[in-house]
């Protein structure tokens, strides 16, 4: 795009436009800019040298309770873009049974900024690489077979405007990071230990959190010291027993079977044709004990150096920190200014008092859909991980993902994991291969017995989580402690 | 047809670059997609996109850097900085340890035998009324959802080894409907796929979703408990099953690092039972057809598994430059697999006749991989899914997951249809990339264990 100053006057009258011909709501999402740059170190090879650069605008009019959406990054083409996002509203709101409404709201003015000290784009290439290498480096030795260094960064400036008088500036800044390590086991099976860049909570987004040893580099050593015991060890046997789950694994546990079953858009029906339904219904909002008591969700914007904050949502709705579930209790869900509004039209009262700010599209050429934000298990009172392990009778720890198949209505589930290590009589043991653990959501929810305090809360990135049709891949943040469940199916049948 | 413009500015710039001596790989990737989805028996989303991405990759030695720009390209202004870009980080890339193979378009390649115009250019109304009259048809009672995704693809690439072109357009859709029993919660789907707009028959979804109706009204479903059960499996799920196969034992990387399940077999071998035989074959027409890979280099048909036997793998370019193999042309980017059909009956009720209490699922949800290795996988039923009783069906069954290996599912299979079926695996997240398998309309293996299933619809 060429001046973004035109660009965006060019945008406001085109919404004006639009919107005297009889549109109901209009907006209109400029990316100024949208990079994303992927670096990938295999066995010590550079494979991915990547960045990726768009800019453009996404149209969406709303039109007799139907939602029409086009998009250029043709500056010239601004015009029939609009006319274009119209008419695909116009003939979609010739089949509307249930029509969307976005409902009246004050305009908003605002802006947002990831919290950054060091811009990772302005880090040269040179400097980057030379730290992926150390961090290779660290990860050699004779028994390891496969080593990869993975990082990626994302950076959008992106300007809203809606048909209210609405204006929203974000300049949102993101980092992923992962190393692995792979080894070939006693039966010839691979084996692998991986670390994902995370944060605490606090500070800033930029370059430092790869090069904090805590958050992302200082790990290489401790994933090769479990590889190396993992290989050896025997196989977890099928039982019933307790799952404590580290936040490397416990963040996927939570987006599957809490994050996806929340999201209002799925529970309304909008999900069907492909990500799937909800086992959760209106009538479960105030009534539904989801978990025990120990289990208390929040969706929480606030988390300062997240890829789940964003300042603001795609229908400029502030985002909201708020809770999802109350020591068990489901109380609230995923929300959109549109899936609100239908959702309290279809059970006849409020069910939701206004959207939680979880509009989010992932470019500039796809329409918003009901994201998750930071969905986070509130840190409890069960003490440390250790403390944890001390008052489990027969149990295993695991950590991180290998493997995840969850039913279409979120209702039962099935993970493996990279690792185990046993407890027995309130002591660990000793490590167990290829763990598995499957089971029913609200059954394994209300097993949960103990949840880990403020020392052992994590906030754990997801950069790929795939929703939508036409398919959206989102950034999304999940502060999670340690947690334990009681009388869970773990290993396989033979 | 490609933009003369664009076509006339890539080729000056790869001619540019060419004689400055870079190496360069110039891949233009055009997509008009139009998309609309249903939720709620109403049009929730209705959108069309038009996008231009330009890949370029630059390879300076052992060193290789890229660049993807999706954007206008209003002059060679544009193409010359994506192209300094990509020069730039080549430059200061840290080298490989093996030498990269150069990409080279083979020999010329325009190829459009899969464009439809009407395709490309469809009236959203159509798709509109189309699903107006499937909602008459069957019943304003039940909640409709689905989606019809249709677009047009040009895909034109260039490289600096030599002035061919490669050039591919393509038109390719993906219909499909969900009917949800409001208060009993089933599902019903049905989709539809191909590359004309004449492929897509409105009845084809009433006829198909009205068979299976009366099961789904007249019975409460049932609760199917862990255990080894014959299972006949419906195209989806076989192709779920034998893609998610291909790509983890038959690509020649997951091989070489002995990752896949493959990895203690090679050529030669028997890996699966002697029913099964899967090429990659770009001149299936129940297929996708794409007639080159993104390295340039032309594709013919490229048999995989013989009646059981490990053929050949799958080795792409940086994979065979890895371990000095030579690239097969074919990968697991966009694949064109066809699993060779049988002797069954049309219709697998006939074929289970005889067979007591079977499973009929035909299609898995969300499947993943336990063990790569092993070969396990994991993934539930969801739709249509029923207990067959000496081929009646008998009831519809709840969610229910099934994890086994590659190996036993595809080692026990004691029928196998003699009618072909095409299926859409292609999705949307990236730019537009149409991807079918062929594969047998259904196929009945026994054995196979299930391990867990909901209690309700
Ligand atoms: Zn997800």
């Amino acid at each position: 795009m060429t001046d973004a100053a035109e660009v965006k006057n060019d945008i406001s009258q085109n919404i004006s436009r639009i919107s005297s011909g009889g549109a109901g709501y209009v907006d209109a999402r400029y990316y100024m800019e949208d990079s994303s740059e992927t670096l990938v170190l295999y066995d010590g090879d550079l494979e991915a040298n990547d960045t990726t650069v768009q800019s453009g605008v996404g149209v969406r009019v709303l039109w007799d309770g139907a939602w029409g959406f086009a998009a250029t990054s043709d500056p010239s083409g601004l015009r029939s873009c609009f006319d274009k996002a119209a008419q695909n509203a116009r003939t979609a709101s010739e089949l509307v049974k249930a029509p969307l409404f976005m409902g009246k709201r004050d305009p908003v003015r605002g802006s947002y900024s990831t919290p950054v000290e060091v811009d990772p784009f302005t880090v040269s290439l040179q400097d980057k690489l030379t730290f992926m290498t150390r961090l290779d480096n660290e990860l050699k030795d004779e028994f390891i077979l496969k080593r990869i260094v993975y990082a990626n960064f994302m950076k959008k400036s992106i300007h809203f405007q809606n048909s209210e008088g609405s204006e929203i500036q974000k300049d949102l800044s993101h980092v992923f990071g992962m190393m692995m390590a792979m080894a070939l086991d006693c039966d010839g099976e691979m084996q692998r230990r991986s670390m994902n860049l995370y944060s605490t909570g606090d500070g800033t987004a930029g370059w430092e959190m790869m090069t904090n040893p805590e958050l992302f580099s200082g790990h290489a050593g401790r994933i090769k010291s479990e590889l190396v015991e993992l290989i050896k060890a025997p196989q977890l046997e099928h039982g019933r027993r307790s799952v404590i789950l580290l936040p490397g694994q416990g963040h996927l546990q939570v987006h599957e079977t809490i994050g996806h079953p929340l999201e209002l858009d799925r529970i309304l029906g909008y999900e069907l044709s492909y990500a799937g339904g909800s086992f959760v219904d209106l009538d479960s909002f105030g009534k539904l004990q989801y978990g025990s008591e120990k289990l208390s969700v929040s969706s929480y914007g606030g988390i300062e150096n997240s890829p789940g904050s964003f300042g603001f949502d795609d229908d400029g709705t502030l985002e909201l920190d708020y809770l999802l579930i109350d020591r068990g209790l489901l109380v609230n869900a995923l929300t959109s200014r549109a899936m609100v509004n239908e959702a309290n039209e279809k059970a006849g009262r409020e069910v939701f008092r206004q959207s939680g700010g979880a509009a989010r599209a992932t470019s500039f050429y796809k329409a918003p859909i009901d994201r998750m934000t930071n969905v986070n298990i509130l840190p409890g009172t069960d003490g440390t991980l250790e403390d944890i392990i001390a008052s489990t009778e027969d149990g295993i720890v695991v950590d991180n993902p290998v493997s995840w198949s969850i039913g279409s209505n979120r209702e039962h589930f099935h993970f493996g994991c990279e690792i185990a290590w046993e407890i027995k009589d309130g002591k660990r043991t000793r490590i167990l291969r290829n763990p598995t653990y499957q089971g029913h959501t609200l059954e394994f929810y209300r097993s949960l017995s103990a949840v880990g305090d403020r020392s052992t809360w994590k906030v754990e990135q997801v950069n790929n989580c795939g929703k939508g049709e036409p398919n959206q891949v989102m950034q999304i943040g999940h502060g999670v402690p340690v947690v334990k469940f009681d009388d869970v199916i773990t290993g396989e049948r033979k | 047809m490609l933009d003369a413009n664009i076509r006339s500015i890539l080729m000056q710039v790869r001619d540019e670059a060419a004689d400055q001596g870079i190496h360069a790989t110039l891949l233009l990737h055009h997509e008009k997609s139009h998309l609309m989805r249903i939720g709620n028996s109403s049009v929730s989303l209705n959108t069309s996109e038009d996008l231009l991405r330009l890949d370029m990759v630059v390879t300076d030695g052992r060193r290789q850097g890229s660049q993807t720009f999706l954007g206008a390209i209003a002059d060679a202004d544009v193409v010359r900085s994506v192209l300094a870009a990509a020069k730039e980080k080549a430059r200061v890339a840290s080298p490989k340890t093996y030498d990269p193979i150069p990409d080279e378009v083979d020999v010329p390649v325009s190829e459009d035998s899969q464009f439809d115009t009407d395709l490309a250019e469809l009236d959203p109304e159509v798709k509109e009324s189309a699903y107006r009259e499937i909602f008459g048809k069957l019943g304003e009672e039940y909640n409709y959802s689905g989606s019809w995704s249709s677009g047009a693809t040009e895909v034109y690439l260039l490289t600096t080894a030599n002035r061919n072109e490669a050039y591919h357009r393509g038109t390719d859709q993906l219909f499909s409907l969900v009917l949800k029993h409001p208060a009993s919660k089933w599902e019903l789907t049905h989709q539809q796929t191909g590359w004309r707009a004449a492929d897509f028959a409105a009845e084809k979804t009433t006829d198909e979703i009205g068979r299976l109706l009366p099961t789904f009204e007249n019975s409460g479903g049932c609760k199917v408990d862990p255990g080894e059960y014959t299972v006949i499996l419906g195209a989806g799920a076989i192709s779920e099953i034998v893609g998610m196969a291909a790509w983890t034992g038959l690509n020649g990387r997951g091989w070489e690092e002995k990752q896949s399940w493959t990895a203690r077999m090679k050529p030669g071998d028997m890996i699966l039972g002697e029913n099964i035989s899967l090429v990659d074959d770009p001149g299936n027409p129940h297929t996708f057809m794409f007639g080159f890979d993104m390295c340039g280099r032309k594709r013919g048909i490229f048999p995989l598994i013989g009646d059981g036997e490990l053929l050949n793998l799958m080795y792409d370019s940086g994979t065979a430059a890895r371990y000095g193999r030579k690239p097969t042309g074919h990968d697991t980017g966009s694949p064109s697999l066809v699993m060779d059909t049988g002797f069954g009956p049309s219709d697998p009720l006939d074929a289970a006749r005889d067979m007591g209490r079977v499973l009929y699922i035909p299609a898995l949800h969300y499947m993943n991989l336990p063990s790569r290795s092993k070969g396990i996988f994991t993934g539930s039923s969801r739709f249509n899914a029923v207990l067959v009783e000496d081929g009646r069906i008998v009831s519809p069954i709840f969610s229910t997951r099934i994890t086994d290996s590659f190996q036993n599912v595809l080692g026990n299979v004691s029928v196998i249809s003699s009618i072909p079926e095409s299926v859409n695996g292609s999705n949307t997240y990236g730019r537009r990339t149409p991807v079918a398998m062929s594969v047998p309309s259904y196929m009945i293996a026994s054995g196979i264990k299930i391990t867990d299933s909901a209690d309700s619809f």
